[in-house]
C-alpha cells in the first residue's frame, strides 16, 4: 500500500513497479517477435483465402473477416511480419547511419563535425511524415522502399547521442596515451569506441523500430503502402476505405490498431528501463 | 577570533543530538557513515566538528534537517526547543528549515539556481516563510546583501553565473541569515576559497551570527578554522565522535591519540601525517576503530571503548579511549 | 539574438529544403512534365507542348533553377489540373483551417503536458502512475487510430458529436462543436508528447544541489517545483519540443483525414489519390517552411529565456 507521499526524496521512482512492468514489455515484445516469425503455425488460414465477407466475429473467424472475406486474425498474425520487418530495416538503416554519422563527428571533431552536425540539423528539422508521403505518391513504392526512406531520415536522434559518447571517449585517458603510442584511428574505434556505444545504441534502435513503426502504419492507412503486403497499417487503411468505418464493422481496424499500439508500448518500456538503467550506471562512474 | 565564553553548562542546549545513527544503503553495502553522535549546542555557541573528509560530519549537518536523500536511514533523536527533529513530518520540518535553523552547503555555485536573480533567491525565505508581497521581500533581501558587500559591486539584478565562489558563498549565508534563525549549520564554509578569502568570510558570518544571538555548528576539515572561530570543537573519526572540549583546551591538550596526530600533520608542527589509510565505512575496524593507525595502542583496545568524561575548567572535556 | 553561426544554419537549411523540392519531380522515373503536372490530366498534344514551354523544361537545368526559385519568392506554387486553382491559392484556404484545429490543441497540449509530465516526474503515486501509464499508450498508439476510436464511440455510436467537416450552418458555436472532437485529438497527442519529455527532464533535475538547497530553505513539496525546478526543466528541452512540432503537425493531417474536414490534411490525401503532384509539392514546401520557423522561433525564444546565454 502506497500513500501519497510529501517527500520527493524518500519515494525512489519507479524501483521495483518499474522492472516489472519493464519485464511485461519484455514478454510482448517477443511475442510479437515469435508471432511474426512462426505465422503459418500460429495463424488458422492463408490471409489470402477467401470466404464469406463481411463475417462479424465468430466460432470459425474468430475476428471476422474483411471486404474480401479474408479471415481478418490471419491477417494480423500474418501483417506482424510485415510491420516488423519494415520496422527493423528502417530501424537498423537509421542507427548504422546514425552511428556512423555520430562516430565520424565526435572522434574526427573538427570540420567533419561541423558539417556533419550542420546535416544532421537539417534533417531533423525536415517533416519526415510529408516527404515520404511525396516521395512515395512519385515511386509507388514497394515496403523495402518505404524502409529505406524512414532509415534515411531517422537517424538523426542516434547521431547525437553517439556523437557526445565518441567525444566522451576520445578525450579519456587510456585513449590519449593509445593515440601517443601510435595506434591508427582505425584500431581505436573499433577496440575502444565501438563496444562502448553498443549499450547506448541499443535504447535508440528499439525505440527507432517503433517510430517506424508508426510511421509505416500511417503511411499505409493514407494508401500509400505495398498493397501486396498485409502491414496492420493497410488493415486499417482498408478497414477505413472500404466500408468497415461506416459498416461499424470494429474489430476490423481494432485489432491491427490496438496491436500496433502494444507493440509499441512493449517497445518503449524497454527502452526507457535501458535508458534509465544506462543513466544510473553512468551517475554512478 | 578567540572566544572564552564561561562554562557552557550556564546557557541551556539548544541543540541536543542523541545517539544518532546514519547509515547509507548502497550497492557496494551498507555504509554506517555516523555512529553513536552525543553532541550538545548551545545558545550562542559555535561548535565545530573538525575531521578528515568523509569521515562523516557533513553527514550530520543534513541528517538534522532530514536532508539527506532517500536511501539513508538514520536512528536517534535531535531534540530542538523540545521537539525531536527527527520523528517529525516533512510539513513541520519546512517550517523549521531556513526559520529556526537554516544550512548552507559545501558547493555555493552549485547551490543555487543558476538561471533564478541572486536578490530573488535570497528574498524567497522571506516569501515562503514570513509571506511578504514580493517587492518588499526584495528590498529587504538587497539591504542584506549590501551588508555583506554585495550591494554595488554584484548589483541585485544578477545571477549567481556572472559571480565567484566567493560571492555566491556570501549569497547563500545572507540567505540562511536572512530570517534571522537560531541555528546556522555551516557546512564546509571555506572549502574551496583562498585562505584569506575564507578568513573574510568566516569574519562576516559570525559578524553577523553574533548580531542575531544565533549559534553556528560548523563542518570542516580546516583544524585552524576551528580554532579561531570557534568555542568548542568535537573531533570526529569514521564517524564516530572521538574527543570534545573547549577549542583552547583541544590544541593546548590533546587527548585522543588521533587528536594528537590530526594536530601534528599541520605546518606549524612538522607536517608530520598518520600512517595508514582510513578505514572503510563499510566495514569499519572491530573494537576502537583507529586501533590500526594509534601509536598508543593497547589490547584493551580491541574493545569498542566508551565516551568518558573527564575533568576540566573549560567546560565539558570528553574523550573516547581506554587511555582515560 | 541568434548566434552567426545558427543563423547559417537555418538560412542554408531553408535554401536546400526549397531547393530539395524542386529537384524531387525532376529526379523521379517518369516524364517530367507528368510530374510536374500531375497524373491523369487529359491533355491535346498541342498543349502538352505549350505546356513543356510553359514549365521551361526545354531550357538548361540551371535556367530552370532560376525560374524555380523566382516563382517561390513571387509565393507562386503552381497550378493544380486537377482542381483548376493556383496552388497557393488552395493552401491558404485551407491551412486556415488546419491552424485553427492544430495551433490551440498544441498551445494547450504543451501547457498541459508540461504541468503534468512535471508534476509526474516530481513525485510518484498510484495515481500518477495511472496517469503515466494512460498517458504512455496515448504516446504510443498511432493519431489517427485514436481518433478512429473516439469517432466510432462518440460520434457514431453516441452521436454527441458531427461525423465530419468544419461546419454545418456556419456560426461559432457549430464551429466549435465540429472542431471539439477533432481538437481534444490534437490535444491529446500533443500533451503525450510533451508530458514524456518534461517528465524526463524533471526527474534529472530534481536531484540537484539547488533543488536540496531549495528546501533546506523551507520551500515544502511542489513549492520547489514550480519556483525551481520547472524552469530549469523546461529549458533543455524546448528545442526539443520545438523539432516535435513538425511531427505533431503531420498527426494534424491524420486526424483531419479521419474527421473528414476541409484542411490541409484532405487537401493532400485527396491530391494523393488523383496524383496531383503540384498541390503535394506545394503543401510539403509550405509545411516545412513552418516548421522550420518553429524551429527558429524556439531557438530564439531559449536564448530570451536562458540568463545565461543572453548575458553572454
Amino acid at each position: 500500500m502506497e500513500k501519497e507521499c510529501d517527500r520527493p526524496y524518500h519515494c525512489p521512482y519507479g524501483g521495483i513497479l518499474f522492472r516489472k512492468v519493464s519485464i511485461i514489455g519484455l514478454v510482448i515484445f517477443s511475442s510479437f517477435l515469435l508471432a511474426a516469425i512462426f505465422s503459418s503455425f500460429l495463424s488458422p488460414c492463408d490471409p489470402w483465402d477467401r470466404f464469406e465477407p463481411y463475417l462479424p466475429p465468430g466460432q470459425d473467424h474468430i475476428l471476422g473477416t474483411n471486404d474480401l472475406g479474408q479471415d481478418i486474425l490471419s491477417e494480423l498474425i500474418y501483417g506482424s511480419r510485415v510491420s516488423l520487418i519494415v520496422g527493423f530495416g528502417a530501424a537498423l538503416m537509421a542507427t548504422t547511419i546514425g552511428s556512423s554519422i555520430g562516430l565520424l563527428a565526435g572522434y574526427f571533431k573538427g570540420m567533419a563535425d561541423e558539417i556533419l552536425m550542420g546535416i544532421t540539423d537539417i534533417f531533423l528539422m525536415i517533416p519526415q511524415i510529408p516527404l515520404i508521403i511525396v516521395l512515395a505518391a512519385f515511386l509507388r513504392p514497394s515496403f523495402w522502399l518505404i524502409a529505406l526512406l524512414m532509415g534515411s531520415l531517422w537517424w538523426t536522434s542516434t547521431a547525437r547521442v553517439v556523437r557526445s559518447k565518441a567525444l566522451q571517449i576520445r578525450e579519456m585517458g587510456y585513449v590519449q596515451s593509445k593515440r601517443s603510442l601510435g595506434f591508427s584511428h582505425l584500431h581505436i574505434i573499433v577496440s575502444d569506441v565501438l563496444p562502448n556505444l553498443s549499450q547506448l545504441v541499443m535504447p535508440k534502435f528499439l525505440l527507432s523500430i517503433a517510430s517506424a513503426m508508426i510511421a509505416e502504419s500511417s503511411i499505409s492507412f493514407l494508401g500509400l503502402g505495398d498493397p501486396s503486403m498485409k502491414s496492420w497499417g493497410m488493415m486499417i487503411n482498408f478497414a477505413f476505405s472500404r466500408g468497415g468505418f461506416i459498416n461499424g464493422y470494429w474489430w476490423w481496424y481494432m485489432a491491427p490498431g490496438l496491436c500496433i499500439t502494444i507493440f509499441v508500448l512493449s517497445i518503449v518500456l524497454i527502452g526507457s528501463f535501458l535508458e534509465e538503467r544506462d543513466e544510473s550506471i553512468m551517475g554512478q562512474q | 577570533m578567540n572566544r572564552h565564553l564561561p562554562s557552557s553548562s550556564y546557557f541551556r542546549p539548544l541543540l541536543c543530538i542523541d545517539e544518532m545513527y546514519v547509515s547509507f544503503d548502497t550497492s557496494l553495502g551498507r555504509v554506517k557513515a555516523a555512529q553513536n553522535i552525543c553532541l550538545e549546542l548551545h545558545e550562542r555557541e559555535t561548535l565545530a566538528i573538525v575531521g578528515e573528509t568523509g569521515c562523516g560530519k557533513s553527514v550530520i549537518a543534513s541528517a538534522i534537517l532530514q536532508l539527506l536523500p532517500s536511501n539513508a536511514s538514520v536512528k536517534g533523536k535531535a531534540i530542538f526547543l523540545g521537539r525531536d527533529l527527527l520523528s517529525l513530518g516533512e510539513r513541520e520540518m519546512a517550517d523549521i528549515r531556513g526559520q529556526e535553523i537554516a544550512i548552507i552547503f559545501q558547493n555555493p555555485s552549485l547551490s543555487l539556481n543558476p538561471i533564478m536573480k541572486v536578490a530573488e533567491q535570497v528574498a524567497e525565505p522571506l516569501q515562503i516563510h514570513r509571506r511578504l508581497p514580493r517587492h518588499r521581500a526584495i528590498s529587504k533581501a538587497e539591504d542584506m546583501l549590501s551588508r555583506f558587500k554585495l550591494g554595488d559591486k554584484a548589483s541585485p539584478v544578477m545571477y549567481p553565473f556572472q559571480l565567484s565562489g566567493g560571492m555566491n558563498q556570501r549569497v547563500m549565508i545572507a540567505t540562511s541569515m536572512i530570517l534571522s534563525p537560531k541555528i546556522l549549520i555551516a557546512d564546509e564554509p571555506s572549502k574551496g576559497l583562498d585562505q584569506s578569502l575564507a578568513r573574510q568570510v568566516m569574519k562576516e558570518l559570525a559578524g553577523i551570527k553574533d548580531e542575531i544571538g544565533a549559534s553556528l555548528l560548523l563542518i570542516t576539515h580546516d583544524l585552524l578554522l576551528a580554532k579561531e572561530v570557534s568555542d568548542r570543537i568535537a573531533v570526529m573519526y569514521c564517524g564516530e565522535i572521538v574527543e570534545a572540549g573547549s577549542s583552547a583546551e583541544i590544541f593546548d591538550e590533546p587527548l585522543h591519540p588521533y587528536t594528537k596526530a590530526l594536530l601534528n600533520c599541520l605546518p606549524e608542527m612538522g607536517f608530520k601525517p598518520i600512517p595508514g589509510s582510513s578505514p572503510s565505512m563499510i566495514d569499519p575496524p572491530e573494537g576502537c576503530r583507529f586501533y590500526p593507525r594509534c601509536r598508543e595502542r593497547l589490547d584493551r583496545c580491541l574493545l569498542s571503548p566508551k565516551m568518558i568524561k573527564v575533568e576540566s575548567d573549560d567546560g565539558d572535556r570528553e574523550v573516547r579511549c581506554w587511555l582515560y | 539574438m541568434l548566434s552567426g553561426k545558427k543563423a547559417t544554419r537555418y538560412a542554408i537549411a531553408l535554401f536546400l529544403i526549397i531547393s530539395l523540392n524542386f529537384f524531387i519531380p525532376r529526379s523521379m522515373p517518369g516524364d517530367p512534365l507528368t510530374n510536374l503536372l500531375g497524373e491523369d490530366i487529359s491533355l491535346t498534344a498541342s498543349s502538352v507542348q505549350e505546356l513543356r514551354e510553359r514549365m521551361g523544361l526545354d531550357r538548361p537545368l540551371s535556367q530552370q533553377f532560376l525560374d524555380y526559385w523566382h516563382d517561390i519568392l513571387r509565393f507562386d506554387l503552381g497550378y493544380s489540373f486537377h482542381l483548376h486553382r493556383n496552388v497557393s491559392d488552395l493552401i491558404y484556404d485551407r491551412m486556415k483551417w488546419t491552424l485553427l484545429l492544430s495551433l490551440p490543441a498544441m498551445v494547450m497540449g504543451a501547457i498541459l503536458g508540461t504541468l503534468l509530465g512535471a508534476r509526474a516526474g516530481w513525485k510518484s503515486s498510484a495515481l500518477r502512475r495511472t496517469q503515466t501509464g494512460f498517458i504512455m499508450a496515448i504516446y504510443c498508439a498511432p493519431p489517427y487510430f485514436i481518433s478512429l476510436i473516439a469517432l466510432y464511440l462518440l460520434s457514431y455510436k453516441l452521436g454527441l458529436f458531427p461525423l465530419k467537416g468544419f461546419y454545418s450552418t456556419g456560426s461559432a458555436l457549430d464551429i466549435a462543436h465540429h472542431l471539439f472532437l477533432p481538437s481534444a485529438m490534437m490535444t491529446l497527442f500533443s500533451l503525450s508528447r510533451n508530458y514524456m519529455i518534461m517528465k524526463g527532464s524533471v526527474l534529472q533535475e530534481k536531484g540537484s544541489l539547488y533543488a536540496t538547497f531549495a528546501r533546506a530553505k523551507g520551500l515544502y513539496d511542489e513549492q520547489i517545483l514550480f519556483r525551481h525546478v520547472f524552469k530549469n526543466a523546461l529549458l533543455p528541452i524546448i528545442t526539443l519540443l520545438a523539432l516535435d512540432f513538425g511531427f505533431i503537425l503531420s498527426g494534424a493531417l491524420f486526424i483531419e483525414i479521419v474527421f473528414s474536414m476541409n484542411g490541409m490534411g484532405s487537401l493532400i490525401y485527396d491530391a494523393l489519390l488523383s496524383r496531383d503532384y503540384p498541390v503535394l509539392q506545394g503543401s510539403f514546401l509550405i509545411i516545412t517552411i513552418m516548421v522550420v520557423s518553429a524551429n527558429l522561433l524556439a531557438d530564439l525564444l531559449y536564448s530570451y529565456l536562458d540568463p545565461r546565454v543572453r548575458w553572454q
